[in-house]
């Protein structure tokens, strides 16, 4: 197998990753060790589990996770595999529960986990101790802002210690609620496509592709009379791209410029705004109609309208969900108009999104070409700071996320194999 | 109050917007419309005000849909989609709703990618099955008020949806 080591080149005035990192399957199996193995991974929502008794599959990698809220109120993260033969317990995505049944031998589990009975007990010894047969919980979990997070590695830094860096952008994303909560929809948008994930990754905080992939939705807004192409094209000139630790990145646009985003400085909210000045005073109240794309590695995307979540299903196969939002707090004409806003843009139906993955699929054929071994990252790099926070700043069309991000994968690809996970019964 | 519409005559307007649409006569389509029409592709039962569709256009929508597939180089459609909407089970029913009258059908619609098969994405043909409801006006001269299609996986992961369902 080929070393993740070679991988990566990261050098003052270079920076590429090789084809192999996204059409090995070899690689893909030691990202699911070695990343989604490890790692924090984004799992779910609190709002998707309102009450307890609520529930919803997941996955961390491609191992099946169970999330439930139990009796008491916590937030339980649990591998989906029944103790006895191992049988998924849930089959449906998302509910309300008291307990899950194993369709197949019947055991029976409390929504925390713990076996609650065995059909025909007799089969088993009188001291057999049912408690160490519970649905097993993923070694660590842990939340911040409704974001859930697990980890399958029992040791490493705390989530609030990994966030360190970012945290401050979560908290611009979820104070776009004058009440500091964001709430999911129900339903979501999801699509799928013949390729990598990273091609997602990739692109999530990509500044560069906005003038080109979407000028057809450019044109959309221009017919509208919303904004022309030349006064567009000057427009995402303007802003930051930003490069964190742990892999994290972002496009900053303090003063708007996202294709197909909802403008939060539009001076018709004048009632929002006056909400968010209440809440956080009126310097923090600018800074939060500004629109951030923000992706928290390896799986995470916090946009304005929506939580995105990629989804790993094989080297060239990847589901990706989009849970658009709704703000806490605000009127329910601004959260519609929101949602109208996204579906414009986003969905597999929308004028802006599919082209994205039209590109996803572009470079999963072009990558066929092996005469040729590396993608380029290197844009920007002459120019990029650093700044006080060790954050890489770039002009917003410059690749400082993608090398973030690359930085990460290659740390994690290439530490110290790690010890076997502890691994119960 | 009884409507005038025949099955026969839901299923030449249905066969019609079909035709239209495999066709590319897209402008034609529009035609079929009122200016108070909805097209609504929901992803599951909820209210389309706080919760997301695929597609809930208005008129306006609609005719942005249309212009961006015709005038602009929207890469999800170049290459481009070849379409076959087959329609059955059309049913005409009793009950009018907002005077308007229900016409229920199935639509299955087969799509495939042209361009190089070679290559990811294309040349692969696919099926998207849905429960349509049409509301229809304007008698004799029927046009579409509402068009909802209930897809059998609305839920579901897509891959490129962007061409006219």
């Amino acid at each position: 197998m080929i070393d993740p080591a070679q991988l990566v080149i990261d050098q003052d005035k270079d920076f590429r990753v090789h084809t192999s990192a996204y059409l090995d399957p070899d690689i893909f199996d030691l990202e699911m060790d070695r990343i989604y193995g490890q790692t924090w991974v984004y799992v779910g929502n609190e709002s998707e589990l309102p009450e307890p008794g609520s529930f919803r599959t997941s996955a961390i990698g491609t191992q099946p996770v169970l999330l439930t809220r139990g009796d008491d109120g916590t937030i339980n993260v649990l591998f989906n595999r029944c103790r006895h033969r191992g049988s998924v317990v849930c089959r449906e995505e998302h509910g309300h529960a008291t307990h899950f049944q194993c369709p197949y031998h019947g055991w029976v589990y409390r929504t925390n986990g713990a076996l609650m009975r065995i059909a025909q007990p007799d089969g088993y010894p009188d001291d057999f101790d049912k408690e160490a047969f519970g649905l097993v919980h993923v070694p660590r979990m842990a939340t911040y802002r409704g974001l859930i997070f697990a980890s399958l590695s029992a040791c490493g830094e705390s989530l609030e210690d990994r966030l360190h860096d970012v945290k401050k952008y979560v908290d611009m994303w979820a104070d776009k609620s004058p009440v500091g909560r964001i709430t999911l929809t129900q339903g979501m948008h999801r699509y799928s496509y013949p390729g990598n994930w990273k091609l997602q990754m990739d692109n999530g905080v990509d500044g560069y592709h906005g003038n080109y992939v979407h000028e057809s939705f450019v044109k959309v807004t221009e017919r509208a009379g919303e904004i022309s192409y030349n006064e567009f094209t000057q427009l995402r000139k303007t802003g930051y791209v930003r490069g964190l630790s742990h892999g994290d990145g972002l496009i900053d646009r303090p003063y708007g410029g996202m294709a197909g985003q909802f403008d939060y400085g539009d001076p018709s909210l004048a009632a929002y705004h006056e909400q968010l000045r209440a809440a956080y005073g009126p310097e923090r109240a600018q800074v939060l109609q500004g629109q951030q794309n923000l992706f928290v590695f390896p799986n995470l995307f916090l946009f304005e309208s929506h939580v995105r979540v990629i989804r790993p299903v094989d080297i060239r196969e990847t589901v990706v969900e989009m849970h658009p939002t709704m703000l806490d707090g605000v009127s329910d004409e601004l959260n519609t108009a929101r949602l109208r806003t996204h579906e414009r843009f986003f969905g597999p139906a929308g004028f802006g999104a599919p082209d994205d993955v039209e590109m996803f699929v572009n470079v999963q054929s072009g990558l066929q070409a092996r005469g040729v071994d590396w993608l380029l990252m290197s844009r920007g790099l002459h120019r990029e700071t650093r700044s006080e926070d060790g954050e890489f700043v770039g002009a917003s069309t410059d690749e400082a996320p993608q090398r973030s991000a690359y930085r990460e994968w290659l740390r994690l690809m290439t530490a110290a194999v790690p010890s076997p996970p502890v691994s119960v019964g | 109050m009884t409507q005038s519409l025949t099955r026969a005559d839901a299923e030449a307007l249905l066969f019609r917007e079909a035709r239209l649409l495999d066709e590319r006569r897209f402008d034609e389509w529009l035609a079929m419309f009122t200016d108070d029409c909805v097209y609504w592709v929901p992803t599951n039962d909820g209210d389309p005000n706080s919760e997301p569709s695929l597609i809930y256009d208005d008129r306006g929508r609609m005719e942005e849909r249309v212009y961006r597939l015709v005038e602009t180089r929207a890469y999800s459609q170049r290459p481009r989609s070849r379409t076959q909407h087959n329609i059955s089970n059309v049913e005409v029913l009793d009950e009018l709703v907002d005077g308007a009258v229900d016409v229920r059908s199935n639509l299955l619609l087969v799509e495939l990618r042209e361009g190089d098969p070679a290559q990811a994405g294309l040349g692969n043909q696919r099926l998207l099955a849905a429960r349509c409801q049409y509301l229809l006006v304007n008698p004799p001269d029927w046009r579409i008020k509402r068009k909802k299609l209930n897809l059998i996986d609305a839920d579901l992961a897509h891959h490129n949806l962007s061409f006219i369902l």
